[in-house]
């Protein structure tokens, strides 16, 4: 399968989980997991930086019409695909990842590698949205939690997709 | 010149994603505005029709709990018709019915003479959140069906919300269940008559805080708090929820907050009624024109 084709499948399954499973699941008020800035997490190592913030926009602008929250998933996902490079960067051995595998995965960065690269991301990600969508720090230690209990589950589901789709080398 | 075009080609990466973020915050912030109408919403078309298949699947598991909603409806209406009365003769004076009635379509034509004030529409719910702090609901029925903004949307068995954003055939509803001060609905006790208001706190579902009711007012567990009719967007008498207990409140203040208990059960939410005023712009004008005097 290319490249193009795969991702665009993921996009579309991943909104699909998103919105009709993840949504309608209500474990607390504290537990909101997120899986679909895994398609920003998954991109191509060598996508420019515009397309992969483009990409970010569309994905978050997409999810926000599903669930009327106009602009906070896609600021949260322009913030993350803009990091995304510093951080492969930082964990990047000497002179990259092997080009063999094109796309971040436990298989091409080594499973402790990709956890650290995806906990730094989700935990960002939750961080911006969450802020935005509490929209003041009237209450720190609810955001704090909150934050923090939906990363924790949000890695969790990503850490289970990666296995159940990636786990072949 | 030269070296501006160098800097800005140095750090386009970096402009381009303020650029965006800019983008997104204004999104944020114009979608606030309770007034504007948002289109990129669950109200558009590709989301409100694939909301719309979901919904067909999941509305089966629902059945049971619908249609035990409807039957208690039926009951509780049953129990408010004229028939259901034993009435004395009142036949010792004239009364003239003023009833107006209206055409069924949109257009809301006058056919009788007499006056209407609601008009009610059901609507089914194709989506429903609960565990946001701002809560929507979409429902499929829209501008074609007469559906407009700031029209008051109810369950069978008490108050959901207020419609927020139209399109053709959907429409999304602010649900009570919001936790900014937009939607704030005008309350009172069902047997004191004291005024309040009904906020949702953000925490439960099934709770919600009722405001500005004085301590002198008498309350017991489980009274009911009903609509005021004070605002154009509901009729009186519209259970909004059940009194739960006290909250802790302010010592200086003069009112107490009261917890209560929703009357409408959002988990299982499937039908509800749009309620359209039909003298709300005549209530509305009087008003404006009563504040530009005082000015």
């Amino acid at each position: 399968m290319s490249i193009l084709l795969r991702n665009i499948i993921r996009f579309v399954l991943l909104l699909l989980i998103q919105v009709f499973v993840l949504n309608e699941i209500l474990i607390h008020q504290l537990v909101s997991p997120y899986i679909y800035m895994l398609f920003i997490l998954a991109l191509p190592f060598n996508l420019p930086r515009p397309a992969l913030m483009l990409l970010g926009l569309l994905m978050g602008l997409s999810l926000d019409m599903f669930m009327n929250t106009m602009g906070m998933h896609a600021a949260a996902c322009v913030f993350i695909a803009y990091l995304r490079p510093f951080i492969i960067n930082i964990l990047s051995p000497q002179g990259g990842f092997e080009t063999t595998q094109k796309t971040p995965s436990m298989t091409s960065m080594g499973v402790s590698q990709f956890l650290i690269y995806a906990a730094i991301l989700v935990f960002l990600h939750h961080a911006l949205y969450f802020t935005l969508e509490v929209f003041g720090f009237a209450n720190p230690l609810y955001l704090l939690l909150k934050i923090i209990l939906s990363s924790a589950a949000s890695l969790f589901l990503i850490i289970l997709y990666e296995m159940l789709f990636f786990s072949r080398k | 010149m030269r070296n501006l075009i160098i800097f800005l080609r140095r750090y386009f990466n970096f402009f381009l994603f303020l650029l965006l973020e800019v983008i997104c915050i204004v999104l944020v912030f114009q979608n606030n505005n309770f007034q504007r109408t948002a289109y990129i919403n669950s109200a558009n078309n590709i989301s409100g029709k694939l909301y719309d298949k979901y919904n067909n699947i999941q509305y089966y598991f629902h059945l049971k709990a619908t249609n035990d909603s409807l039957v208690a409806e039926n009951t509780r209406l049953h129990n408010a018709l004229a028939s259901s009365f034993d009435s004395v003769s009142t036949a010792n004076g004239v009364r003239i019915d003023t009833i107006r009635k209206y055409s069924d379509d949109s257009a809301r034509k006058v056919i009788g003479a007499e006056v209407r004030k609601y008009y009610y529409a059901e609507a089914k719910v194709v989506n429903n959140s609960l565990n946001k702090p701002m809560n929507y609901i979409t429902i499929h029925r829209g501008s074609k069906q007469g559906i407009k903004p700031n029209m008051g949307v109810i369950s069978s068995s008490g108050v959901v919300g207020v419609v927020r954003s139209v399109s053709d055939n959907y429409a999304v509803i602010l649900s009570l269940l919001s936790k900014s001060n937009s939607v704030s609905i005008s309350a009172r006790l069902q047997n004191g008559k004291e005024m309040g208001s009904v906020h949702w706190d953000g925490d439960d579902p099934e709770y919600a805080t009722l405001r500005d009711i004085p301590k002198s007012a008498k309350m017991h567990k489980g009274d009911t708090v009903v609509t005021s009719g004070f605002s154009a967007l509901f009729p009186e008498n519209i259970p909004i929820g059940y009194i739960v207990g006290y909250m802790q409140g302010d010592k200086s203040s003069t009112s107490r907050p009261v917890k209560l208990k929703l009357a409408t059960n959002f988990y299982n939410l499937q039908y509800v009624y749009v309620i359209e005023n039909l003298l709300k712009d005549e209530q509305q004008r009087l008003e404006d024109s009563t504040y530009k005097l005082i000015k």
